[in-house]
């Protein structure tokens, strides 16, 4: 009983983690249209950020936000630069291309930078533990659960009340509705790509501590946030959060009762299973024209 | 909705006269025979080991790009999976020689039927999807395979992999020998762009273009959308699972690491270099993506990072690669106006 208290929680807390990376991904894919296979590479980037400024003697708890605001910075550009003048309006395949084209280049960069190796991100949360019922986590553990849940419910928040939010929503409703209604739909979609980066290198800075940082770190977020949305639904953000609950909670009851080296096979089978009996996700709407 | 990768196919679609076709042929004739005339001489002149196992090695690559090209250039999906089937095509030659003792060339043989058996099963659960999620759940299987290739010891060798074979060959020839490997690849890399000129101008090729262009309109002229893609996906399988296969002799070692997706991306990057409208795009892209590095001795993640860039500048301003903008450059300098030649 203890074990699996235990494990659920350590599950929930994985799944909180991943909520932030997949709600990212969701937005950008529910408002700009494309499937973005560079989150992991802004995912790493976060996680960098945090480093560099780490090193430079900031505490870490400072480090997270102009970490944040570095890999905002960096997707505003990348937006200006690149997504805007070639993605709009066009097919998922040149996104696509073009996306992966930049995750790789960001890889590529980081590696030419800091090298092949893994660091190691100092928290000051790092080696203590709280206990709560009998059942251990680590403070870093903690402060992930809760910046997430904070984050994800600032952004419900902002999406329900808010006219800027409410615009956002209107535009993945129907962007050409939004934009007869004068909505500045161009301007949204800018808002939500860099949002959803910001989510990916909040993410990064994140986790950084609990696992040591290196280049093609995003390639398995980037693969986890892709089966927690496909699971959730593409585009629905409440499917999101489920997905990665349910992902985290899925994945940390295999690890203990079943293999831990397996366990990345587990993602996969869920969402095979998922398109196949229910290929608009748990929570998703059903499209008539699925790209 | 539809997929723009060259948008000068469509004027392919004028009529070729029969004149025309029969000059075409004999064109495409001597093109073949000056090309086996250049692998014979290059087989002889080069002598550099390094260099000529190199080039056998590109010669495989290519092989691959141009599978990943029936799926990309063809039905018009992005198969970041691909590599599955290179994998499977190195693993195949690796067990069946290392573990089951078998000859080099039966192996190689078993991996491509299991290939095709694969990408049978494969495809018709994932073709159902597409776009970003077929691209996506092909890749996520590749990482299955990974892990299954990581975590099955016995048969994989577990995370360090197979390596130590015996000498190997194809009846006769010694692939270990550097000239003999570059000859072998590069005739089957030939064979294997004769065989997809004739696809791409045979019935079925016509309707993998249809399918690519519109799959709407080509289902309402009673086109099998589906069963198009499936065959296009089956017979990508085996130009992968023999790429892989053909590398083994170059590398040496069959690690889980085939399966990573580095590799899926180094054919798409010569695929999209060269332009995923011409049969031969995918090989002018794996030369110059092999070439250019090692003469100008470029760090591999330089090269990612200078390729990547290239890729990006490619899909916004060029989006059917090199080939596009040699058109472009030969309309506008005023040379015919022949586009056939990707036909």
């Amino acid at each position: 009983m203890e074990l699996l208290a235990q494990t659920l929680v350590n599950g929930l807390v994985l799944g909180a983690g991943y909520a932030v990376i997949a709600v990212g991904l969701t937005l950008i894919f529910g408002i700009v249209g494309i499937a973005n296979f560079a989150h992991g590479a802004f995912f790493a980037m976060g996680g960098y950020a945090c480093y560099l400024l780490a090193s430079q003697g900031l505490n870490y708890l400072a480090a997270v936000p102009l970490a944040v605001l570095i890999v905002v910075i960096i997707g505003a550009i990348t937006e200006w630069m690149v997504i805007r003048r070639s993605l709009y309006g066009n097919s998922h395949h040149g996104s696509l291309i073009v996306t992966f084209a930049l995750g790789q280049a960001a890889v590529a960069g980081l590696i030419l930078i800091f090298g092949p190796d893994p660091l190691a991100v100092p928290s000051p949360l790092g080696q203590s533990t709280m206990r709560f019922f009998g059942i251990f986590v680590t403070s870093q553990r903690v402060f992930i659960f809760v910046c997430s849940v904070l984050v994800l419910g600032a952004l419900g928040l902002w999406l329900r009340l808010s006219i800027r939010g409410q615009q956002v929503v209107a535009v993945a409703q129907n962007a050409r509705g939004a934009l007869y209604c004068g909505i500045d739909v161009p301007w949204i979609r800018t808002l939500a790509f860099v949002l959803g980066v910001a989510a990916a290198g909040l993410a990064g800075a994140l986790l950084a501590p609990i696992s040591t940082i290196y280049p093609t770190m995003g390639y398995s977020a980037l693969i986890v946030g892709f089966t927690v949305v496909i699971l959730g639904g593409m585009g629905s953000i409440p499917g999101a959060m489920l997905g990665a609950l349910l992902i985290g909670v899925a994945n940390a009851l295999f690890e203990t009762y079943v293999s831990v080296s397996w366990t990345p096979a587990l993602g996969w089978a869920l969402v095979i299973a998922t398109l196949l009996f229910r290929p608009q996700g748990l929570l998703g709407q059903l499209q008539q024209h699925r790209h | 909705m539809a997929t723009h990768f060259g948008t000068m196919i469509d004027r392919k679609l004028v009529a070729v006269s029969d004149k025309n076709r029969s000059g075409r042929t004999a064109r495409e004739a001597s093109y073949a025979i000056c090309s086996l005339f250049v692998i014979a001489v290059c087989g002889y002149t080069f002598t550099d080991p390094f260099v000529v196992t190199l080039a056998g090695y590109t010669c495989a690559f290519a092989l691959f790009a141009l599978s990943i090209n029936i799926i990309l250039g063809g039905v018009g999906e992005v198969p970041l999976g691909q590599c599955l089937f290179f994998g499977l095509g190195a693993y195949g030659a690796a067990i069946g020689m290392g573990k089951l003792g078998l000859p080099f060339d039966v192996s190689v043989l078993i991996a491509l039927v299991l290939s095709v058996v694969l990408a049978a099963i494969i495809g018709v659960i994932t073709l159902r999807l597409t776009g970003a999620y077929f691209s996506i759940v092909s890749w996520g299987l590749t990482g299955v395979a990974m892990v299954a290739a990581t975590n099955l010891d016995e048969i994989t060798g577990g995370p360090l992999g197979l390596f130590g074979f015996p000498p190997i060959e194809i009846g006769p020839l010694q692939l270990s020998d550097p000239p003999t490997y570059f000859a072998v690849t590069a005739t089957i890399l030939l064979v294997a762009i004769l065989f997809l000129v004739a696809l791409r101008r045979s019935p079925f090729g016509a309707a993998m273009d249809s399918v690519r262009q519109n799959p709407h309109l080509a289902r309402s002229v009673g086109v099998d959308v589906a069963r198009v893609r499936l065959k296009a996906f089956m017979l990508s399988a085996p130009f992968a699972a023999l790429a892989g296969a053909l590398a083994v002799p170059y590398t040496q070692i069959v690690t889980p690491e085939v399966f990573s997706v580095a590799n899926t991306v180094d054919g798409l990057l010569m695929v999209l270099l060269g332009g995923a409208q011409l049969v031969i795009g995918p090989v002018i892209g794996a030369a110059v993506f092999t070439l250019i590095p090692q003469a100008m001795n470029l760090d591999p993640n330089i090269r990612i990072l200078l390729f990547s860039s290239v890729i990006i500048l490619i899909m916004m301003f060029a989006p059917g690669g090199l080939h596009q903008v040699g058109v472009a450059l030969r309309d506008r300098f005023g040379g015919k106006t022949d586009d056939d030649r990707s036909r």
